[in-house]
């Protein structure tokens, strides 16, 4: 543990898994790993050293990294995530991408004493790993094999004990789905096809005890830190900086539906012993922190409150963004009332498995989202099944409203679907339709190996080859694709103008990038707060109003850079994205201005050596290069495209054609333009230094970040 | 002790000692005094409000206000060890928040059952009688310490404790405990932790 090895922040070991030999090893985290900070960073390093591009993703030979960073369990708030590094193997390309988890399992492995544990090679029989301080050891699984997450969960745990946090694949991992997720706590999951890479190894669960602690380099400021944020900048959920409702020390109530829905009359009405009221939460009262984010009500409006318990969410969070909930409705249909969930696993997707018109009031007008919402979400997790950030809703609904199944499934399986059940409203069809998905019984479960395969396999992506003459990337309407590589958006160009859509084409997954999206939507006035706070950081015209796109500009450059580089950072150091950076504050003293440089302050109070954020944002640079050259390896090997630039960062039609009533730059519509996107291109591979032919980083940029063995890697396959 | 009316009259430290690390259930309590804990009579007479009786007023835990966020283990242990640790911590909340000795927590069927627990500095503490060294002493405001020069690690007031409190830390080797600086209380964002001050405890006994 770190604290008897003299390191702060760092755990300073790196614990290998082979479960094919069974041999357990350990390196030190440092020197080697530090360039790459920890999380993601430490993730893609192992990779890029250890796996090669044309590795099989689920296979024997690929790895699954789990790491956390030098602030994970620090006491910062919100640094209780996991990042997850893994080969994709649904999205084009099978390239390198990373999944995130939250929950308690980080604290767990850092307080056991590891910054990253590498799982490698393929058990012969289930097995799960676990982890007891240094004891680590590979446990027989077969009892659990087969279950769901929230059973295994509780068998694990319970026969650990008290103090052990586990996480666990679902059938549909085991079943090598590529839309497979690992889950921990209740609700929490990393997605991605983690679930597949585990299931391939025979790997059940990771069950994580740490009795150790992150040492501390200056206790003292470092508390002051903690507190400071908690006091003066944390609102509710994504950092929305104003209530949604009027409360008396507020100077602004929110001018959007946002996520500070707490306030005076609004309870957790389903409390043990009656309804709590949140009650007023000023800013600088560190105590009434957590009933900011009422997530529930943002969610579902406030019928909700009825079946809220309290919230909850993650180790080290004073934010509670989970409502956990006591849906009485569902034992009416013999299943689990004991649900939570906070995204969209709660809401789009399971409502998209119902036919319009199918889904009918329980109790009361307007609950069917909620008990569908959250049954559904139970289904996802207890399945261990992944929706690509509502992807796999989306193209369910497609099908469904088109007819597409009855046509493209054998008769025999579309009678033997339980139609009734959807047509009844019954939230039992989720058990039935995604159980087929999630265990790959029948044609269907095709839609759960991610839309890339799923279109090119039923004809979707080409107009000319489906008797609908549709191209799923390219439709207007229900589409949120934002490459041709098989995942939606996650807060683009809707939210975010140029910038938006510049970081969310870089990936191999949807972004996860919610930096900008969480300013826009902090239901702060414009003119007042999110226009001069932004500019104060970015220089003039970074921002655009809301659908008041303006053309291309350096800023707007500059602000795409910093949320690119800050989405790496969040998940290597690690902190929760969805909360960092602190781009505003909820202090009326402060006028509303963040600190985007608490991140280092937090690092130097921990580590007691001086970071800057240029020390960060050149580690951020150097992984995201690391993203960049993998990606481009991977798109060579295994679809022959030597251009990152016209193949995997191409943007699809319907943003470009999107209200046609309307011209880029009009107001009222957030379109883009086609010239003026390549010329923000040009722009963002200049200022990260990738070729602008290419997108690929240059070898110039590469020695720059010490990569020049990334450079050589490139030239012999021909990229640079 | 009187169920009717406790907390409404006589309110003194030495008879709230008498149920410290207890549940308040069996106790009617003020309107008043209802206010100031920040709870509800049905909390109480659920068994969902906890108090102890500290030198410097009376620590509430509220299990129906607390969101397993561990922060309040993290300023524990940030405050007293330099070091952030959920073991090392002399408020428990991780125990209590997975599969628990009671049979709550998130991995368990009671999933949203989970509070923080801590030391009932008890007027006899088995704690303090097991160990062999005699290091666990009152200081002059009745709170068990821990003298560390003393202490040699082996856990007999572990042990000896009916709730686990006192941690042999792995790193020191030293036995800790609860030592009442507030740190988790101060730092709870839902208040689930509260220390309401003596003064005001009389002053809504007082109100009535």
């Amino acid at each position: 543990m770190s604290a008897q090895n003299g390191i702060n922040g760092w755990a300073g070991t790196i614990l290998r898994v082979n479960l094919t030999t069974g041999s357990i090893t350990r390196e030190d985290t440092l020197p080697k790993y530090k360039p790459f900070v920890g999380g993601m960073g430490i993730g893609y390093k192992i990779i890029w050293d250890e796996v090669p591009m044309e590795t099989e993703p689920f296979s024997e030979e690929a790895k699954v990294v789990f790491s956390v960073g030098p602030l994970t369990g620090s006491g910062v708030p919100c640094s209780g995530r996991t990042t997850i590094t893994l080969l994709s193997n649904w999205s084009k390309g099978k390239s390198i991408l990373d999944a995130h988890m939250g929950g308690h399992l980080a604290h767990g492995i850092k307080y056991a004493g590891y910054d990253a544990i590498v799982i490698e090679g393929k058990a012969d029989k289930p097995v799960y790993v676990k982890i007891d301080d240094d004891k680590v050891t590979i446990e027989d699984a077969s009892h659990v094999w087969g279950k769901g997450t929230f059973e295994t969960n509780k068998i694990l745990a319970g026969e650990a004990g008290p103090e052990f946090d586990v996480a666990s694949i679902g059938p549909a991992g085991e079943h090598l789905l590529g839309y497979s997720t690992i889950n921990t706590a209740f609700g929490n999951s990393g997605g991605a096809g983690v679930g597949g890479a585990l299931g391939a190894k025979n790997m059940k669960a990771i069950v994580v005890r740490g009795t150790g602690a992150v040492k501390i380099a200056d206790p003292v400021e470092h508390k002051n830190l903690c507190d400071y944020m908690i006091r003066d900048l944390v609102g509710g959920n994504n950092n929305h900086n104003v209530p949604s409702r009027p409360q008396s020390w507020a100077e602004y109530t929110s001018t959007v539906k946002n996520r500070w829905q707490g306030g005076p009359g609004v309870v957790w009405g389903a409390a043990p012993s009656g309804p709590i009221d949140t009650g007023e939460q000023p800013s600088g009262d560190i105590q009434v922190a957590a009933y900011r984010a009422v997530k529930g009500v943002f969610d579902y409006g406030d019928i909700v409150q009825k079946y809220i318990v309290k919230s909850g969410g993650c180790a080290s969070c004073p934010v509670r963004c989970y409502s956990e909930y006591e849906v009485d409705v569902l034992a009416d249909y013999d299943l689990p009332t004991k649900v939570s969930n906070t995204c969209v696993p709660s809401g789009s997707v399971p409502t998209a498995f119902y036919a319009k018109g199918c889904m009918h009031d329980f109790k009361e007008e307007g609950d069917s989202k909620i008990v569908i919402g959250l049954h559904g979400a139970y289904v996802m997790d207890d399945l261990g099944l992944w929706e690509d950030y509502a992807n796999l809703g989306r193209d369910f609904a497609w099908c469904l409203e088109n007819g597409v199944f009855e046509k493209k499934l054998p008769k025999e399986e579309y009678d033997s679907i339980p139609w009734q059940l959807m047509k009844d409203g019954d939230p039992r069809w989720l058990d039935e339709i995604m159980g087929r998905i999630a265990r790959k019984e029948g044609e269907i479960s095709i839609i759960g190996e991610g839309s890339y395969f799923f279109y090119k396999a039923w004809g979707l992506d080409d107009a000319a080859k489906n008797e609908w003459g549709v191209n799923m990337y390219d439709k207007i309407g229900g589409n949120n694709n934002v490459t041709y590589n098989g995942f939606p958006k996650h807060h683009s160009s809707e939210d975010g103008w140029q910038s938006g859509l510049l970081y969310n084409v870089m990936y191999n997954r949807d972004c996860m990038v919610h930096v900008l999206t969480n300013f826009v939507r902090s239901g702060s006035p414009f003119e007042e707060v999110i226009k001069p706070v932004l500019e104060s950081y970015f220089g003039e015209g970074c921002v655009d109003a809301p659908k008041a796109y303006t053309p291309i500009n350096e800023n707007k450059v500059k602000l795409a850079k910093w949320c690119f580089l800050e989405k790496q950072w969040a998940d290597s150091a690690t902190l929760c994205d969805w909360m960092y950076p602190m781009t505003l504050s909820t202090s009326p003293a402060r006028k509303y201005v963040g600190d985007i440089e608490l991140d280092a302050k937090y690092m130097t109070a921990v580590t007691g050596e001086n970071w800057t954020m240029d020390d960060i944002f050149e580690a951020m640079e150097r992984i995201s290069a690391m993203l960049r050259a993998m990606t481009a390896i991977s798109f060579k090997i295994h679809e022959g495209e030597t251009n990152l630039r016209t193949s995997h960062d191409r943007v699809p039609d319907w943003v470009f054609d999107k209200d046609p009533d309307f011209k880029a730059f009009e107001k009222g519509t957030d379109k883009m333009d086609r010239d003026d996107w390549e010329k923000s291109l040009t722009m963002f591979y200049e200022a990260m230094g990738y070729s602008t032919e290419t997108g690929i980083p240059t070898r110039e940029t590469l020695e720059r970040l010490d990569l020049a063995d990334v450079a050589d890697r490139l030239e012999e396959y021909e990229l640079i | 002790m009187a169920k009717e009316n406790f907390a409404s009259a006589d309110m003194t430290r030495r008879q709230f000692l008498k149920i410290s690390g207890k549940s308040l259930v069996g106790l009617t309590l003020s309107a008043s005094f209802l206010s100031l804990v920040g709870c509800t009579q049905d909390q109480v007479d659920d068994g969902d409000v906890m108090v102890w009786a500290l030198p410097q007023g009376l620590l509430v835990v509220n299990q129906d206000k607390c969101t397993g966020c561990q922060r309040c283990e993290i300023n524990c242990t940030l405050v007293n060890d330099g070091a952030v640790s959920s073991y090392m911590s002399r408020v428990k909340v991780t125990r209590n928040l997975f599969s628990s000795r009671n049979g709550s927590g998130l991995y368990t069927d009671d999933h949203w059952t989970y509070f923080p627990d801590t030391c009932r500095q008890c007027a006899d503490p088995a704690c303090a009688k097991a160990c062999p060294k005699g290091a666990i002493y009152a200081d002059e405001n009745g709170v068990k310490k821990v003298d560390e020069e003393k202490c040699i690690g082996c856990g007999a007031c572990t042990e000896a404790c009916p709730w686990h409190m006192p941690t042999v830390n792995p790193i020191t080797k030293k036995s800790s405990k609860c030592i009442q600086c507030g740190a988790c209380v101060a730092g709870c964002p839902s208040g689930a932790l509260s220390i309401i001050p003596w003064e005001e405890v009389a002053a809504a006994a007082q109100a009535v």
